[in-house]
Formats: C-alpha cells, structure tokens, sequence
C-alpha cells in the first residue's frame, strides 16, 4: 500500500476540508492550508510530496509568490497549480517554475485524486533514479 | 488495477490509492477529454463569432471582451492538456498564445472615460452604441428614439455604473462570488441552490444611497410630467449585457409591468436578481461565460395606459422573401398579444403596394389592465368594443410604416411591440431583431418549383460569397473591361483573377467559369461582400453580354431577368450594426482567432512558432494531441491498453486504445482485435451499425456526375496534403462502458462520446460532425441533411455553419446502445452523401434514405 504527504493551499475553505477529508480517507497524510503565509509554516513544519496550490488567493501572498516560496524549500515537492480564471501570463510563469501541471476549475474531486496520484508517481520515479 | 476500476473505485467506498503505470496513463487520458472539452468550446467559439460577425444582431463591447476571454481560456485549456500529455514538450505554444492574448487585449481594453458617467441616463442622448452602459434593450430603443425619431415612451435608463455600485455596495459582491466559487455545472441542483441563495442575497442587499436619490430624482421628474391626479406608473424591463444575451435570453430575465414611485427600488432588486436564476447561471457555466463580464441595466419606461397594444414582424418569419408586414393587436395591455390568452386582431401589409392584404378582426373579451395598486389585472371588453378593429387604418399603415423603417435602419427583420395610447398616439415599446430561420432554411422552404417561372441559364457553380445580385451581364476579356464596367453590372468572366478588386466595388456579383473556393479572388469577393459564383461551366456561352441576369449565389445558378423572390432577400446584405465600435472591435479581434493559416500538418511551416491564431494553435494542438496519445502505448504495457488496430472489414482504419475492460487482449505481440474481442458495450454497438451490409461494403453506386465533379474538384483544388489526409485513421478509446471516437479526414470530423451503463443517469451520446470534403452549399446542406437525421433520433440538434452537434441524455441502455447503431451506420453513410447533395431537395432526400434505411441511395 502506498502512502505519501500531501499540502492543499486554497482560500475557499470548503473546498480545503472536502479534499483533505478525501485524501486521508486514501490513507494519505494530507493537510490543509488557506492562505500562503500559512503554507510557508506548514514547510517549516514537514515535507510533502505533492503541493495543490490555488493562484488566485486575494489577500496576502498569491499562489505564484507562494509557489516560488515552495520552490526554494521544498524543490523535490511535485505542484499542481488549480485556478478558476486562467491567464496566460500565470500559466507561461508556474510552467516555468516547474509546476507539475495547471488545471482550471472547475476539477471534479476524482480527476484531481487521479492527478494527484500521478505527481506523486512522478516524484517517486525520479527519487528511485 | 485497471484505469476503469480506479476511477469506480473513488466514484463507491474508499479506498487506498494504489499505484501502478495506469495511473499516469489515466491522468493523462484525464488531461486529453479536458483538451477535447475545450476544443469542443473553442468550435462554438468560432461558429458563433462567424454568425456575430454577419452583423445581424446587436452586440456591445462586453460581448467582444467575453468571446475573447473565452477563446483564450480554452486555448489554455488546450495546450495544458497537451503538455501533460506531452511531458511539457509543447510550452512554446504557450509564449505565442501569450503573443496573441497581447494583441486582443490591446484592442479591447476599454477606454476610463467609458466606465465613467451617470448611474440614470434620459433616452434622448443614448444610441447603439452605448451598448455596454445601458445594456442591450435600452441602447436599442434610444437608437430607435434618437437616430429615426420613432416615438417612445418617456423614461429613464438604469445604467451598468449603477449596477456596479450597487454590487460594489456593502460586501455583497463578495458574498455572490464566494457563493459562486467552486460551484459545479455537473449538478443542477447544487447551482439551483446557489443561484437561490444569492437572489436572497441581492434582494435582502442596500440599494446605495446616491443611486437611490438618483432614481427617485428620476422618477419624480418623470412624475412631475404626470397630468394633474394621474400616479406615475413604470414599466421597468431587463436589460443585460455580458453576452448577446437579449437574444440568447429574451424573456428569462425579469421585467415588470404597472411599478409604482415606492417600488422602484425593490423592482430594481428583482431584476438584477434575475442575472441569477438557474437557466441564467447554468447558461454561463457551460459557456465559460465570467461572472465578472455581467452587467445589468434596466429600461424604465413610463406605462403606456394602452387603449390596444400588441407586436409587429417585419416579415413573415417562415416566408421573409414575401413583402408582408404582420401586426397583432389585442385591447389593452400587451402580454395578452403574445401568451395567447386573447386571439389577436391579424392585420397584415404588402409594404410594397401599401395594402392590407389581411384584416382578420376577432372576438376579444377579455382584455389586461393596469391594476390601481401596481400590477397588472385582466378586465372584461365592454361589449360593444369586442368584435371591434383595434386599429384605424391610417394607424395600421403608421406601423407599417415603422417596421419598413427599423428593417432599413438595422438592416434585418424585426421583431416589434406596440402600444396605442389613450390619446391616439402610437408609441415604440421594443424593438429588436427577428430571429428569422436562416436564408438557407428558408431557402429549402421555398421549394425550387418557385423559381421555375424564371429561366435557368447556368446551374451547377461553386457559391463563393453567398447573397444575390441583379444586373447586366458585362463580360470581362481584359483589364481594360474592368475599367469600363457599370454600377451594378454582374461580372461575367472565363477565369477569376485577383485583378477583379478594382470592379469589385462596382459590380452586383461575380460569376466566371473557372475558380477555387479558396482563391484569391474568392477571399477578396468575400471580403467586399460580392455575391460570386465560380464553376459555372460555359458561362460565358450561355449569359449572353448584356442580358438582364440575377445570380443567386446561395444555389449556385444564374437567371434571365428580375428574380423577385430572390432579390426580397437582399435587405440583409445591410446593417448598421457594422458600423458600431464593437463590430469593428470583433472583426478586428477574429482576425486573431478565426482565420485558419495552418493547414498542411506535413509542411516543415507547422510548427508552434508559426502560429498566428487561436485557430491555428488549436488545430496543431489537435494534430499532436492525437500523435501524444497514440503514442501512450510507449508508456504503457501492452495489457495496460497499447493502441491496437481492428480488424474488421470497413471502409475506415479503426485504432483503439483500451482503459480497461473494453477489449479482450490477450498475451503477445498482436496488434489487432476482432469483433468477437470488442467488450466495450458502445463500440460494439457503433461497429454493429457500421457492419449493416449496404454500408461496410457498398457496391459502387450511380454517381450524379456534378456531385461527384463537386466532390474531387474540392479534393484536388485543396492543398495536397488535404487529398491525402482522406484515408487519416480513426481512433476510438474505450473502456467496457465508454467510448471516445474521433475521425479527421482532412478538414472533416466528427467526434462521437458516450457512456452505456446501468446508470441511466451517466448515460448520454455527445456526438459532432464538422466540414468535410466537397464545397460550402454541400458542406452545407449535408449538415443539415445529417441534422434532421439525428432530429429524428431524438437527439437534441444544433447546427452551426457546417458543424452539427448532438446530444442525448439519460436513456435506457438499451435506447443508448439502439442510436450508437444508428450513428454507427450514419459515420459510414456520410461518406455517401456529398455526391447526392446537389440541390436543395437532396437534403430531404438523404435524410429519408436514411431513415429508410436505403443506404445505397437507390431510387
């Protein structure tokens, strides 16, 4: 069986609590964040395998911020950017910062679990080589 | 485990997360459907602003930014997906969609000055192009006011500014969109739930303080025009913007009648709550539509006590080529004109003699009022007046008279509502276009039969720029006859040249012997809006010079003398809806999206960097999507589901991709499937249809010999590449319920998706066919032909150019399994049907063939 950590930033808190809930019934060690400030804690605090960052988060830090942030803590995290409104620039940007993928919303749950195993799959094959 | 099971497995209980190379697999095939949703979204995209850009319906700058915005997003959609698909190797694309986004956004930034400006404007100083501030209604009724002096009624127009400030007010902006967030259009329920949360929102929400005076200030001004005792009463009416949402939505949005002074606040409320019932929100969803582009006005007319009222076509909407002007009328108030509680008065016009043709007066005893209290109210007709006439006839003609008028002025049929004010005064209350069956429905209406009167002197051409001109024939030998040639004159050459531009401005259309469809000259003729027609054989021969002739570019045929019938269709060749900034905006921000400039997938010129559209970023996104599929068999072990091929005896080579369940493969290298091994309960019932006897094999059938010239003239006047494209493969992806079928054959495909399980809720076939070898008017009607097909499958049909879509939702597997037969058989039956296509008539004739199941074409 295989578990691993995963870190979900995102202001609409709903959203954070479903997805956690879901994950850990999965067995995975999943945690939940809505802000950026409180996801650089949380990188203080653990490692985590897979990063599902929101971009737009008004307030504090955005989700790009945030995501250069994870990219100087935790490198070997695998990012999956999620927004509601796409742009281009943001895209051209977290691609460039080495995000996993860029998905819009509205994701259904099961889509993104399938995305999230797969990142997950990807950084485990590059740790084993 | 297999794909399938983990998706089911997340769908039931719960469980751990099991890793195997299927999960990578499954992502990315997660990653193509979102690229084929937004390749789906990006066709309408296209069609719709095709259909904008004729200029026959009224559009705002909102309307533009939306398009735009859309097209953009979709475009991303598509080339992330590609990217994880493709292992990020396609992220240049993503630098020159950068590149275009710059340049749309350069013309459609709004200028400050045009958010600036009052929060209630009087009629006098609004006109069509105000669109974006006053919202689609008002905008067109103060162009009705102020450009042809058509009397309305007084009053005021809320304007968009308002509707900011009012959601700007409080935190109630907040509040919509954190209810709208995460808010998913695969559940009815839950947007009906969030729709009605936030229509209690706005109406529990404070009206600001400067647009509460402002409204008051307007209603006592309009009050103080009151006579002495009469209250002041409004009709305030919906007026949005955001999309063409005046067409898309007439009637859903909330208009309300008989308002008095003290409930103008509240009316105003329930209007702009309206923008959130659940059609509306379900309406944008799926269209991609941002909730930060709605806007709503509101039109605020002073009630007309109206003595009869009723509505008024400018045509006839089944026969728009008859001269006749319809006017209902009914006593009273105007709803009872159209909801059929009251059989209306029937006048109808010739607006060419002045006569009235019909003057049908009915029994009408009961009629609406305005209620003393607000509101409307249903009153008995005295007696006396019941069988009466409601108007005079010098008030008939007055109306006639309009609709003439507002069809110039706008340059398309209108729709019009009328009222007669107790003083005798005819007032304007609505104007806005008919939504008239398109020129070419109305085409295969008027059956050929009613042209026999006129004599056919050439017949068979290639429409290049459809539309109808009447004049001389001039016969151009040499550059010198272009300069001498008449206003008005149709150009009647041997070859087409792109020297014909210097006429163009000139001539009343175009017909020549000899030319392409994608020809310079074509594009040119199209770009001037010249009715053209090419391949007429011997044309030159047959149209004598000088001879009176009248081309009708949407049949393709040329006439000795003045077809009227015809020429009644040229109104629409005007409009003055091309004379707004927005239309000049849109043509300009098309340019961007619609032109397609790469077209050979096998030229060294097909590369991202050579990309100079949306449209061209889109079609190579396709291109390498299925390449990056097909190529997922590297990825996966062969059991996991390799692309196999199979093998059956069809006319197409059908490659498949299993997720799981779908096919019985078995140890080893082989790569083909039988039948007999297909387990993918949608696929097998497509094959089933395709293996109907008269289609797998068809024994060679009589051609008619202009079908078929059509058919490989296109072929070989195309690129080369396209020719060869037309034995491209054709893919399925399956799994023991689903089904993902696509076919490109050069510039036509059709994309068939399906679920077929016990759920009757999941099931549903989403099937599209677009383009196609052979020429426009037989792209055309084969499309249709394909429609009224699937029409009569039950599917819910739309057809937009020369793309149709269809769809069926929740039925019976069984039901599912019946139509995935049926489109089985019409996937094969459409390769058939160009060479039939040669008149209006064929598209009857290929829909009943089919239906009958006569699928040789035999007679």
């Amino acid at each position: 069986m295989t578990t691993f950590s995963v870190l979900v930033i995102d202001d609409e808190e709903d959203f954070v609590t479903t997805l956690v809930n879901r994950l850990q019934k999965r067995k995975i060690e999943a945690q939940g964040v809505t802000s950026g400030e409180a996801a650089l804690e949380a990188l203080a605090k653990a490692d985590f395998d897979v990063i599902l960052l929101d971009i737009k988060m008004p307030g504090g830090m955005d989700g790009i911020e945030t995501l250069r942030e994870i990219r100087k803590r935790q490198p070997q995290a695998e990012v999956i950017l999620l927004t509601g409104h796409a742009s281009v620039e943001t895209s051209i940007e977290g691609m460039n910062l080495g995000a996993y993928d860029y998905l819009l919303k509205p994701v259904k749950l099961e889509d993104l679990l399938v995305k999230i195993a797969a990142a997950y799959e990807k950084k485990s094959t590059q740790d084993k080589s | 485990m297999r794909v399938v099971d983990i998706i089911r497995a997340w769908g039931r209980k719960p469980q751990p997360i099991r890793l195997d190379r299927s999960t990578t697999f499954q992502a990315k095939y997660f990653s193509f459907k979102e690229l084929l949703a937004a390749n789906t979204g990006l066709l309408d995209i296209i069609a719709e602003l095709e259909e904008a850009l004729q200029g026959r319906r009224v559009f705002g700058l909102a309307y533009v930014r939306t398009q735009a915005h859309r097209a953009v997003h979709h475009t991303l959609r598509m080339i992330h997906g590609l990217n994880y698909i493709g292992g990020r190797k396609y992220l240049s694309l993503m630098v020159v969609l950068d590149q275009i986004d710059k340049q749309i956004k350069a013309l459609i930034e709004q200028p400050q000055s045009a958010r600036a400006g009052a929060l209630v404007l009087a009629y006098d100083g609004i006109n069509k192009e105000m669109l974006d501030w006053v919202g689609g209604k008002s905008a067109n009724l103060g162009e009705v006011h102020t450009a042809l002096q058509i009397p309305i009624p007084e009053g005021f127009a809320i304007t968009t500014l308002a509707f900011e400030r009012f959601m700007a007010n409080g935190d109630l902006v907040e509040r919509v969109t954190n209810k709208l967030n995460g808010i998913d259009p695969t559940h009815p329920e839950k947007v009906a739930e969030v729709g009605a949360a936030i229509r209690e929102l706005i109406m529990a929400a404070e009206v600001p303080a400067e647009l509460q005076a402002a409204l008051a200030q307007a209603a006592s001004q309009l009050s103080s025009q009151c006579p002495q005792g009469v209250p002041l009463r409004l009709a305030m009416r919906s007026s949005a913007i955001g999309e063409d949402s005046e067409l898309t939505f007439a009637g859903q949005y909330q208009s309300l009648l008989n308002v008095t002074e003290d409930q103008v606040i509240d009316a105003y409320r329930r209007i702009v709550a309206s923008l959130y019932t659940d059609r509306a929100l379900m309406y944008r969803l799926t269209k991609g539509i941002p909730e930060e582009h709605m806007a709503m006005g509101v039109a605020c007319l002073q009630m007309v006590p109206s003595v009869a009222s009723g509505v008024m076509y400018s045509r006839d909407p089944a026969d728009p080529a008859k001269p006749d002007i319809i006017i209902n009328a009914v006593w009273g108030l105007g709803p009872y004109a159209v909801d059929g509680i009251v059989a209306p008065d029937l006048y109808i016009v010739d607006r060419d003699s002045h006569r009235i043709l019909t003057h049908h007066i009915t029994t009408k005893a009961v009629q609406l009022i305005m209620g003393p209290a607000g509101g409307v109210t249903e009153a008995p007709v005295a007696p006396e007046r019941q069988a009466g006439a409601c108007l005079t006839r010098d008030q008939i003609m007055q109306l006639a008279d309009w609709a003439v008028r507002l069809e110039q002025h706008y340059g398309t049929p209108q729709d019009i509502e009328w009222a007669l004010a107790p003083d005798g005064r005819l007032v304007l209350l609505q104007a806005r276009p008919l939504p008239l069956i398109s020129l070419e429905r109305v085409r295969t209406q008027q059956a050929t039969a009613r042209y026999n009167d006129y004599k056919v002197l050439a017949d068979g051409g290639l429409v290049v720029c459809p539309g109808v001109g009447h004049g001389p024939a001039f016969h151009v030998e040499s550059a010198d006859d272009l300069m001498r040639i008449a206003q008005g004159a149709v150009l009647v050459a041997k070859h087409s040249s792109p020297r014909f531009v210097i006429a163009m401005a000139k001539v009343s259309a175009i017909v020549a012997e000899v030319g392409s469809i994608t020809g310079h000259m074509a594009s040119l003729a199209r770009e001037f809006k010249v009715p053209t027609v090419l391949e007429l054989k011997d044309a030159k021969t047959v149209i004598p010079n000088g001879v009176m002739i009248t081309v009708d570019a949407f049949a393709g045929v040329v006439y000795e003398g003045r077809v009227e019938p015809l020429l009644a269709l040229k109104p629409l060749e005007t409009s003055v809806y091309r004379e707004t900034t927005a239309y000049r905006t849109l043509r300009q921000v098309a340019d961007l999206i619609i032109p397609l400039n790469l077209v050979d997938p096998k030229s060294s010129y097909f590369k991202p960097e050579s990309c100079r559209t949306i449209h061209d970023i889109m079609r190579i996104v396709h291109e390498f999507c299925y390449k990056e599929m097909f190529q997922l068999s590297d990825l996966v072990s062969y059991r996991e589901g390799a692309a196999v091929k199979l093998n059956m005896p069809l006319p197409i080579d059908l490659y498949l991709i299993d997720l799981g369940g779908g096919l019985e493969l078995k140890e080893g290298a082989r790569r083909k499937v039988k039948f007999n091994e297909v387990h993918s309960i949608p696929l097998k019932a497509v094959l089933k249809g395709m293996l109907h006897k008269d289609l797998c094999c068809p024994e060679p059938r009589p051609i008619e010999l202009a079908g078929f010239f059509s058919v490989m003239r296109e072929q070989m006047l195309a690129p080369p590449t396209r020719a060869e494209r037309f034995g491209d493969r054709s893919y399925a992806i399956v799994s023991d319920k689903y089904l993902n079928f696509s076919s490109r054959v050069g510039y036509h495909y059709s994309i068939l998706d399906s679920y077929c399980g016990e759920s009757v809720s999941k099931n549903y076939i989403t099937f599209s066919f677009k383009g196609g070898a052979a020429d426009e008017v037989r792209r055309n009607r084969r499309v249709r032909a394909i429609a009224r097909i699937l029409e009569r499958l039950d599917f819910a049909v739309e057809v937009k150019s020369d793309q149709v879509d269809a769809r069926l939702l929740k039925y019976e597997n069984a039901t599912i399994e019946d139509k995935l037969e049926q489109i089985g058989r019409l996937l094969l039956y459409t390769r058939q049907m160009d060479m039939l296509m040669n008149s209006e008539a064929s598209v009857e004739t290929a829909a009943q063939s089919f239906l009958k199941e006569n699928y040789r074409l035999q007679h």
